[in-house]
């Protein structure tokens, strides 16, 4: 959601030289299946990268193929400049954050976290670990619960452990799956912050898995949007929301409304497409996206905040280039902005997001109200239908 | 499987087994087929056609592998009445059942030392002899049936006798083999590890008791205490306490045992290398007989039973089964001349002379119980 | 007021229906275990009869006389607890091989392969221990293999083997479903974290079973505590159990008051033994841990 856009997530650092993971050409089968396809990606040093996709998409396999509890059937895969291929999970300098935390039953929270340390060889000292389990509680601040058992926490104190646990070896990549899916939607976001504070502070590379795209797009420096064991599109969230290769990214990353048909007309720039009711609509190529070839399937994205409302005896709003009459069927206040969605005959349903401070966003029309609505031609997306 | 081949794979199995009484008895197996032959008697055997007057079913309480299936169901053709057999491990069971009550037992099998304590312990009922035409006293061998009779009143009919000496594996055991002094002294030096003797102290203490010369019968304390000091010597030696002793000398792993007339006949019948030994010292002679509890439910059909087994062509039948001889003259004389001469059946007059038949107290006797217990948990 | 009553009468017709279907349970209890258990240890204060049997009587002679079956005691205590242990060395593997190792396409098959040998009779594949210990059996094999005369049957050691056989499934259950309960991902962390497969077997999979092997222990251990059938087959009345002294004494020296002394000491070590598996499995707490 926009919301999530207005708390721009920080750049890739630039300074963090290396690549803490390598994928080239990794493919990994099961059976007659391929969860991961011929992929490639590369994660830099200290960055905070998302894998984003519905479930069967690959990316949890990604995730443990970095893990090493699964080995590629072709391909190689890199850490830190390390061949992988052929180690072993408990050799690797990487910890998981595991769905549903898989916290040792039998241990205490103090003997869950300390439990990495202890298979360091040589091992450390008793006060060693101590501290350093006291420090990590610290870390995700749990201080004193040392003694509990892991089913007397609740869902986020566990998910604490579970990162606490994960961190105590100092891992060159840190995995994290699906790690926020058992939360309530606040404790999520507060734990979305949490993780996003606790990267910077740790400065280790993060690589998470998730289905939703919101948190994907509020945490990460790079995301990956994978589907049917392939990546679409590897890149910023900025990149992925204004920049989307196909509908499918556009779909996934934010809101859009979307007018598929075929192409009628394509230049180097842009393209206009013929919908089902023959209406033709034009639009720029996106920056990421391909060119469309005349007669192939395309689609035009318009995402909401692009859309302006208007009273339709009010002549102003001379800058859309389209033009469309509608009624309100909806409208949805959402406090820094208002949600509408309006039928428009031509169309069907448009979703439109005016802030706070615009016209509309102040008219508030209500549901039933006529309304004018358009969107300027240069900022709607042509892109390919897939 | 239809009912009938069922029966017959039961008998089959029970005739696998075939010690006297102890293997099925002491593992429940014979009680089991008490259990299903008292709950599901059609199943057992089949419905006569006719029912006559004496009911429909009968139970007889005997000891394993006694006798002859084919007589039961020759019986049940000729009244209507389904005989329920039920077999027991020892005396002491049988006595401990009849003192618990309410078996529904209708006839059954007591050995000759406990007739008097059933008969103190008003368990068993006098026989009504006109009841029971097939048998003539006369016939009998009085030894055999005296311990049948208690002042003059008939409470139980002999069914046969035995002896209990001890088999011999003569593939294995070299010596000429005449005594009990023999028995134990070579299973302590020459042949540990090879001898069985009886799960049952009448037999195992009555015949270390012969060792030293002394009564089968023997309550002595002093006598006892010595009979003791052997059993306690010889056990690490022996090869089992198992009454089940046939399969252990069929395969080889014992060479000598305390053994029953019958036991040692179907041992040496199929191995003619197990021979039997009656001791010059002595030990026991014994007879089974056939007698009613007091609570008999079904008491026409138990004499009818009673009456039916002791007919001498039906009992030829059941003696070739079980290979015990009968006391019964008019039996003996319908039975093939080589088994009426067996050696095994019939030892050597001066033999069998020494032999004791057990005695009441020696059952019952406290100090005996506990000595063989105390063999046994040594 | 109204919806109070009615709340109220529910609530009593709950507590009926409650006190209905626990009564059958309770008069079994009642019936089948309270009662015969007081009679039990009416009768352990009792005497002989001549006759034997029970004769009314208050001593405690039977209960000083209880070192007179020390050899039997001995040999349960000693064999009850190495047969426990053998069966869980042997057990265990199978399990974690059903469990863990068998893909589920075949893990049926396997768990009934391990059951079929109920559907005979207990006695009669112990009874064929006997011709397989015996010395046409193994022994037989062995010397033709050329390692001399071996004696087995009548041996503690072939009651030891009477009883793994016997006893196995009842230990693989309980640590084949603790096994199988136990959620890989736990051993995807282990690993995770650095734990070698046998490290993490040791310091999860091991500890995340012992309530398995806790079950399987008492279970197979009660059971051979009772244990007569095996000694009596396969010691050939030499090696003596407890429960081969209760048969005895009921059964052939008919010495009732003693027996029921014997068999009142065996109750109170089993009591023992169950309160000391309950103390175990405590330390392993709440939700993890299978009762018995």
């Amino acid at each position: 959601m926009a919301a999530a856009m207005t708390q721009q997530a920080p750049e890739p650092r630039a300074e963090a030289a290396g690549i803490d993971v390598r994928f080239r050409g990794v493919s990994k089968r099961f059976g007659a299946v391929a969860a991961v396809d011929d992929v490639s990606f590369e994660i830099p040093r200290g960055s905070f990268h998302s894998f984003l996709g519905p479930s069967g998409c690959g990316k949890t396999t990604s995730l443990r193929l970095i893990a090493g509890f699964e080995q590629p059937s072709e391909g190689e895969v890199e850490i830190a400049g390390v061949p992988m291929v052929g180690v072993p999970a408990y050799r690797r300098p990487v910890n998981m954050v595991f769905q549903h935390y898989a916290l040792f039953p039998h241990l205490d929270v103090f003997a869950n976290i300390a439990f990495g340390l202890k298979q360091l060889r040589p091992r450390p000292s008793a006060a060693e670990i101590g501290r350093r389990v006291g420090e990590a509680l610290e870390l995700v601040r749990l201080p004193g619960m040392g003694s509990r058992r892991a089913w007397e926490l609740s869902g986020g104190q566990q998910q604490r452990v579970a990162l606490a646990r994960a961190l105590i070896n100092r891992p060159t990549v840190l995995l994290l799956d699906e790690p926020l899916a058992a939360l309530d939607r606040k404790l999520r976001r507060d734990m979305q912050m949490e993780l996003q504070n606790l990267q910077r502070e740790v400065g280790i590379t993060f690589v998470l898995v998730t289905h939703d795209q919101e948190e994907a797009l509020s945490m990460s420096d790079t995301i990956g949007i994978m589907r049917d064991g392939r990546i679409e599109q590897f890149g910023s969230p900025s990149e992925l929301y204004d920049a989307p290769v196909n509908r499918y990214v556009a779909d996934f990353v934010g809101e859009s409304n979307f007018f598929a048909g075929a192409v009628a007309a394509a230049d180097a720039d842009g393209a206009t497409i013929r919908t089902a009711q023959g209406l033709e609509i034009a639009a720029p190529y996106s920056p990421r996206g391909r060119k469309l070839a005349v007669g192939s399937a395309g689609v035009i994205a318009v995402r909401p905040e692009i859309v302006a409302l208007w009273d339709p005896a009010e002549s102003g709003q001379a800058l859309a280039d389209y033009r469309f009459r509608g009624r309100v069927r909806n409208r949805i206040y959402l406090g820094d902005q208002t949600e509408f969605s309006v039928a428009v005959p031509e169309l069907g349903e448009i979703l439109v997001r005016a802030p706070k401070g615009s016209a509309a966003g102040a008219a508030g029309f209500a549901a039933g109200t006529e309304i004018a609505l358009g969107w300027r031609r240069e900022r709607a997306l042509a892109l390919a239908d897939g | 499987m239809d009912r009938k081949q069922f029966i017959q794979q039961l008998r089959r199995y029970q005739k696998g087994s075939i010690s006297r009484r102890h293997f099925l008895g002491v593992t429940g197996l014979g009680t089991a087929t008490a259990v299903l032959a008292s709950a599901m008697p059609e199943l057992v055997w089949p419905r006569a056609a006719s029912a006559a007057e004496i009911g429909d079913r009968v139970s007889l309480t005997t000891w394993p592998n006694y006798h002859d299936p084919a007589n039961f169901e020759a019986f049940t053709a000729k009244t209507g009445a389904a005989v329920e057999v039920a077999v027991f491990g020892s005396n002491e069971e049988m006595l401990a059942k009849l003192q618990a009550g309410g078996t529904g037992w209708d006839v059954f099998v007591p050995t000759n030392y406990t007739i008097s304590t059933y008969k103190d312990l008003d368990l068993i009922q006098p026989l009504d002899l006109s009841k029971l035409p097939n048998y003539d006293a006369a016939a009998y061998e009085t030894r055999f049936v005296e311990a049948g009779s208690i002042d003059g009143v008939t409470y139980a009919v002999s069914k046969d006798w035995g002896t209990t000496g001890y088999a011999v594996n003569t593939a294995k055991v070299t010596e000429p083999m005449t005594s009990w002094k023999q028995f134990w002294d070579l299973s302590m030096d020459k042949y540990t590890g090879r001898t069985m003797v009886h799960d049952y102290q009448l037999t195992t203490i009555g015949n270390a008791l012969k060792y030293y010369g002394y009564s089968f019968n023997s309550i002595d304390t002093a006598e006892l205490a010595e009979a003791e000091k052997l059993l306690l010597a010889a056990k690490p030696h022996l090869f089992a306490i198992n009454s089940d002793y046939q399969p252990s000398m069929r395969s080889g792993d014992a060479w000598m045992t305390v053994c029953w007339t019958g036991d040692a006949k179907q041992m040496h019948r199929d191995l003619p290398e197990i021979v039997y030994v009656v001791a010059k010292e002595g030990g026991e002679i014994w007879s089974d007989f056939y007698a009613i509890p007091k609570e008999a439910p079904h008491l026409e059909a138990a004499y009818a039973l009673i009456d039916f087994l002791l007919d001498p062509a039906v009992n030829a039948k059941e003696v070739l089964a079980h290979g015990y001889p009968t006391a019964d003259s008019r039996t003996t004389a319908l039975l093939p001349k080589e088994l009426a001469e067996d050696p095994i059946m019939y030892p050597a007059a001066e033999l069998l002379a020494p032999l004791e038949f057990g005695a009441a107290a020696t059952l019952t006797d406290p100090n005996r119980a506990e000595i063989m217990a105390r063999f046994k948990s040594a | 007021m109204a919806k109070a009553a009615t709340s109220d009468d529910s609530a009593k017709r709950r507590r009926r229906w409650t006190a209905l279907l626990l009564a059958p349970a309770g008069l079994w209890f009642l019936a089948l275990l309270v009662m015969p258990l007081a009679v039990v240890v009416v009768f352990s204060l009792g005497e002989r009869a001549p006759a034997g049997g029970y004769a009314p009587a208050l001593s405690l002679a039977n209960y000083l006389n209880l070192p007179a079956r020390w050899t039997a005691f001995r040999n349960t205590l000693v064999l009850a607890p190495i047969g426990t242990l053998v069966c869980l060395l042997a057990a265990y593997p199978l399990a974690y091989f059903l469990a863990v190792r068998t893909s589920p396409r075949y893990r049926l098959l396997l768990l009934i392969l391990v059951i079929v040998p109920f559907w005979t009779s207990f006695l009669i594949r112990t009874y064929a221990w006997m011709f397989i210990l015996g010395g046409r059996g193994l022994p037989a094999l062995f010397e033709w293999i050329g390692f001399g005369e071996i004696r087995l049957i009548n041996t503690p050691l072939s009651v030891l083997i009477g009883i793994v056989y016997g006893y196995l499934p009842l230990m693989v259950f309980p640590i084949f479903v603790s096994l199988e309960r136990l959620d890989k991902r736990l051993l995807e962390a282990a690993a995770d974290l650095g734990s070698t497969p046998w490290r993490s077997f040791r310091q999860v999979t091991l500890p995340l079973s012992a309530p398995g092997v806790i079950t399987g222990c008492m279970l197979v251990f009660i059971l051979l505590m009772g244990e007569y059938l095996i000694p009596q087959l396969l010691g050939g009345g030499k090696v003596f159990f407890i429960g081969n002294a209760l048969v005895d004494l009921f059964l052939q020296s008919r010495n009732w008051p003693y027996g029921s002394a014997v068999a009142m000491s065996l109750v109170i070590l089993m009591l023992a033994t169950v309160t000391l598996y309950l103390r175990l499995t405590r330390r392993y707490g709440g939700r993890d841990v299978s009762l018995l």
